[in-house]
């Protein structure tokens, strides 16, 4: 028998090949916009040579707070308890500030009971990419609305939605969030050039990914199926990540304008103008862009507002540089001299 | 007349927010440092300014610590609650009041020193005199009572830690009330204090700041809180010891503090510390565990070691959340839904309060579970004698947690839940490690932590985790034995009863009663505390709590044999325990079951 040349396998920075940042396979409808979410992160993470014992994949409860499962295998993960994803997150951070922080939610879990979780993480500017994977409906428990769904929107059974829906972008540059983007499950090449950039960030990264529930929420009437979102979808620009480790000259220099953002780990995220320029910096800009867009019932995404200034909660806490995991037993408990000075003051009083 | 030394209580009402509680410590202090056995209990209100608030002085030369039966000595300032405080005092008791308040004192039968309180705080500092108005009272005790100069200058400075002005303006009230006493008033009452030779050297400190001191010592790596009373200085504690016992040289901490949103998310930052291999905690009361029951739930399921102070305040809802109480037992054992049961440490003692406080970190990491200490607003937030902490005898337990890649590639059979060593216990590596990655979860899984539905699997699991727990009793606290040889009654009791238990056994003992008693420390229970049991024909649980939470858990795990000789002394009405409320029902109790 010939033998069969050995195919090139691609290996990325760490010469890794892409097979170790997949995962199990998923258990979610065939065609949910949240399994392309999943191809995604594994093509970002490889592609940006990210280590992957070093992430930590954080969820909730719902759909999306399932898909960890499905990719990264080689990294840990916590499947934690509906809407405080943020909280647990938090908690492991102050343990382990070194590793990447990569949550993943639902509508539900972020918009609904776990929105007082996201609010304060992003108040702290938490170090961690938080992807809500957002369809507007409740898919586990068979499609009901979420707070998220737009007014006048159809889900494939009952009536249309007429409550307000919340804007989980708008919400985040009011609080200040420092990187807001929104994107579409259906727009990996944007999606791809986002998540690196918010994995290249120091910060509260949110990326707001419009992700159609193919089972209870893709018909026609619906504001958030696969039709509508590619039919009404406003690019704010052409996103193009250029990581760290690759000198920019290799980069193709596109025709038009861009604006390039240096990144806290030294990458640049490219923002190729379209129309007109949005400039992340600008709050009112990027909140004008969000209104506009919602009268017209079309969904804008780009990189909305980005802010590089900002301390994180690290700094806030006040702990020494040294990951508190690493931090020694005979560290973490005084010696016995210092109990025996504190008895002896409080003797002498 | 025969005086009564060392043996009465002084009941001191007085306004929130008025700066009484420092007045009322000097006064506490003093008597402390005259070698006097001394307790008091602080009665406030849920307020910031203006309600009525007590503070109860008991003296004791038997060392009786509960706040006794009656008030021997009235301190009237409060308007708000002048005549319900007069109309409770029995014949004979001495009244000690301010008459700047207008109020009248109609009563015949009572020993009455009427003082111009407000005037003679006027006349020392007009812009102060509502404070000053305290310490006035003070210095007339300490005329009427004899307590000395030399143990008040010591207390006020004491107070006050170098603050010499606000030192030498309450040093001049004192002053102001003595002589007021000495120029006005001759003595008619029995009452005085007479000083002790002082044995051993203890002081005074709450079960609070003793806890925080424990967390520390325990190698706390972070304290994720909301402030809730009766806890909030056990949080504070912490957080005041950090710059002096876990800073380094350049100003950085080895223990994060968080002040969580709600409860919810501090319970969820202690997960993730957890999970992250770290040692987290956080202080909280009922209301704040009822909130986090949820995670309490995850961190059982899924073995993750996480530490939950409680300090018990008065139940259900908001309730009294400045009284005490032991009403969180059961909920803080069988936190959760579903099928749980949760390891419970119990501290009776300031000394206790240190103890458990690291303690408490080496059992959740060894059985990677949630471990709660349960104290209460008594213990915690009441000042206590105490002869000192003892450094931790052994080092730090931190379980079976694989942290070398050499020491994982070792192992055979790894599974992130596989009973390896047949005590319930698996082994377990860390996020960023790269040994042995898993998807933690709260939904059902196999020795591998996959995803599983299967019968076997969720019911080896219940199991295994049913055992594990079980498998902790004897290596938890152990019950504290008072027996008796002569009786054939026996009394099991825990947390802060243990400082009404002498006085309770003194009056059971004039009925010629005599008992054994048995101080439960944790749950699940310690195999002793059965063993006492069978020692003793009938057994009285007595606890501070209305459905007898204690006695319920006992009589579903002890033996059918000998459930029926276990009976329930169980009261609460939110004050610190009366010994004679209990010694009573303990009596009737008795008489209804062994006739």
């Amino acid at each position: 028998m010939r033998e069969r040349p050995a195919r090139a396998i691609k290996l990325n920075v760490l010469n890794e090949p892409k097979d170790n940042y997949k995962g199990g396979p998923s258990s979610l409808c065939p065609g949910c916009g949240h399994d392309q979410i999943s191809n995604v992160i594994i093509t970002a993470a490889w592609e940006n040579g990210i280590p992957p014992e070093r992430v930590a994949k954080m969820s909730g409860i719902g759909c999306s707070s399932k898909t960890p499962a499905y990719y990264l295998g080689q990294s840990h993960g916590f499947n934690t308890v509906h809407g405080r994803m943020p909280s647990v997150t938090t908690g492991a951070y102050a343990i382990n500030k070194d590793l990447l922080y990569l949550g993943v939610s639902g509508d539900g879990d972020s918009a609904s009971i776990g929105i007082g979780q996201l609010i304060h993480a992003i108040r702290r500017n938490m170090d961690m990419v938080y992807i809500v994977e957002n369809n507007g409906v409740y898919g586990l428990t068979k499609g009901q609305y979420s707070a998220t769904a737009d007014v006048g929107s159809k889900k494939k059974k009952g009536k249309a939605n007429e409550t307000q829906p919340i804007d989980l972008c708008a919400l985040a540059i009011n609080l200040g969030c420092t990187f807001v983007a929104r994107s579409f499950s259906g727009s990996k090449k944007q999606l791809n050039a986002l998540l690196k950039a918010a994995m290249s960030h120091k910060g509260f990264a949110l990326i707001d990914v419009i992700s159609p529930c193919v089972t209870f929420n893709n018909n026609d009437e619906s504001m958030r199926s696969y039709t509508y979102v590619k039919d009404n979808e406003v690019t704010l620009h052409m996103t193009d990540y250029i990581p760290h480790f690759e000198p920019m000259a290799e980069v193709e220099v596109p025709e038009g304008n861009f604006t390039d953002i240096t990144l806290h780990d030294g990458s640049t995220i490219r923002l190729e103008t379209i129309s007109e320029n949005h400039d992340p910096s600008d709050s009112m800009a990027a909140l004008t862009a969000l209104h506009e867009a919602e009268d017209e019932k079309k969904h804008v995404t780009g990189l909305l507002y980005f802010d590089a200034t900002k301390p994180s909660l690290a700094e806030d806490l006040g702990i020494v540089d040294t990951p508190l995991l690493d931090v020694s037993d005979d560290v973490l408990r005084p010696p016995k001299e210092m109990l025996d000075a504190i008895n002896a003051e409080f003797l002498s009083i | 007349m025969d005086t009564i030394a060392n043996d009465f209580t002084i009941n001191i009402a007085t306004a929130n927010g008025t700066g009484s509680q420092s007045a009322n410590l000097i006064l506490l202090q003093s008597l402390f440092d005259m070698g006097v056995p001394v307790s008091g209990k602080n009665l406030f209100p849920s307020n910031i300014s203006g309600l009525p608030t007590w503070y109860i002085v008991r003296l004791s030369d038997r060392g009786y610590q509960a706040p006794g039966d009656r008030t021997h000595i009235q301190i009237l300032v409060n308007k708000a609650t002048w005549e319900e405080d007069l109309a409770a005092l029995e014949p004979g008791s001495v009244v000690v009041w301010n008459m700047d308040s207008k109020m009248p004192v109609e009563r015949e039968d009572i020993i009455s020193y009427p003082v111009p309180m407000t005037k003679l705080a006027r006349s020392l500092n007009p812009k102060l005199s509502k404070l000053v108005t305290n310490i006035v009272y003070v210095g007339i005790l300490a005329e009427l009572l004899g307590i000395t100069d030399e143990a008040l200058n010591k207390a006020v400075a004491g107070q006050f830690k170098g603050k010499t002005s606000a030192i030498e303006l309450n040093i001049n009230a004192l002053e102001l009330g003595r002589n007021y006493a000495k120029e006005n008033f001759t003595k008619t009452d029995p009452y005085v204090v007479e000083p002790r030779p002082i044995e051993k050297k203890r002081f005074f400190m709450e079960g609070n700041e003793a806890a925080a001191l424990g967390c520390i010592f325990g190698g706390v790596q972070l304290l994720a809180w909301y402030p809730i009373t009766p806890s909030s200085s056990l949080a504070e504690g912490i957080i005041a010891y950090i710059p002096r016992l876990r800073t380094n040289d350049e100003g950085e901490a080895t223990c994060a503090v968080i002040q969580a949103e709600d409860e919810l998310a501090a319970a969820g930052m202690v997960l993730g510390a957890g999970w992250a291999g770290g040692r987290g905690m956080t202080a909280t009361s009922g209301p704040g565990i009822s909130l986090m029951q949820e995670f309490i739930g995850l961190a059982y399921f899924a073995e993750i070691p996480s530490v939950f102070w409680d300090v018990n305040r008065v139940g259900p809802s908001t309730g009294l959340p400045t009284r005490t109480q032991q009403s969180d037992l059961s909920m803080l054992y069988e936190g959760s839904h579903g099928d749980t049961q949760h390891i419970v440490v119990i501290p009776g003692t300031v000394e206790e309060c240190f103890e458990f406080g690291w303690r408490a970190f080496d059992y959740s990491e060894r059985y990677q579970t949630p471990v709660f200490g349960l104290s209460d607003l008594d213990l915690g937030m009441n000042r206590w004698a105490c002869e000192g902490f003892e450094y931790p005898d052994e080092p730090m337990d931190r379980g079976k947690t694989i942290r070398e890649q050499d020491v994982f590639e070792a192992m055979e059979n790894f599974g992130r839940y596989r009973d390896l060593d047949g005590d319930g216990i698996p082994y377990r590596t860390l996020p960023g490690s790269g040994m042995a990655p898993i998807l933690y979860r709260g939904t059902g899984h196999n020795p591998d932590g996959v995803y599983s539905e299967k019968p076997h699997d969720y019911f080896a699991l219940m199991k295994r985790l049913k055992e594990k727990i079980d498998g902790s009793r004897d290596n938890l606290p152990a019950p504290i034995l008072n027996e008796n040889e002569e009786g054939d009654i026996g009394v099991i009791y825990y947390g802060s009863m243990e400082n009404s238990i002498q006085e309770i056994d003194d009056l059971l003992e004039e009925t010629g009663l005599k008992v054994s008693q048995c101080r439960v420390r944790a749950l699940p229970l310690h195999s002793e505390v059965e063993a006492f049991i069978r020692r003793h024909k009938q057994t009285i649980v007595l606890e501070i709590n209305r459905d007898a939470q204690l006695w319920g858990i006992m009589r579903r795990e002890l033996p059918n044999d000998i459930v029926g000789q276990v009976h329930s002394v169980a009261y609460s009405d939110g004050m610190p325990p009366r010994a004679r409320i209990y010694s009573d029902l303990i009596l009737e109790t008795i008489n209804e079951v062994t006739q």
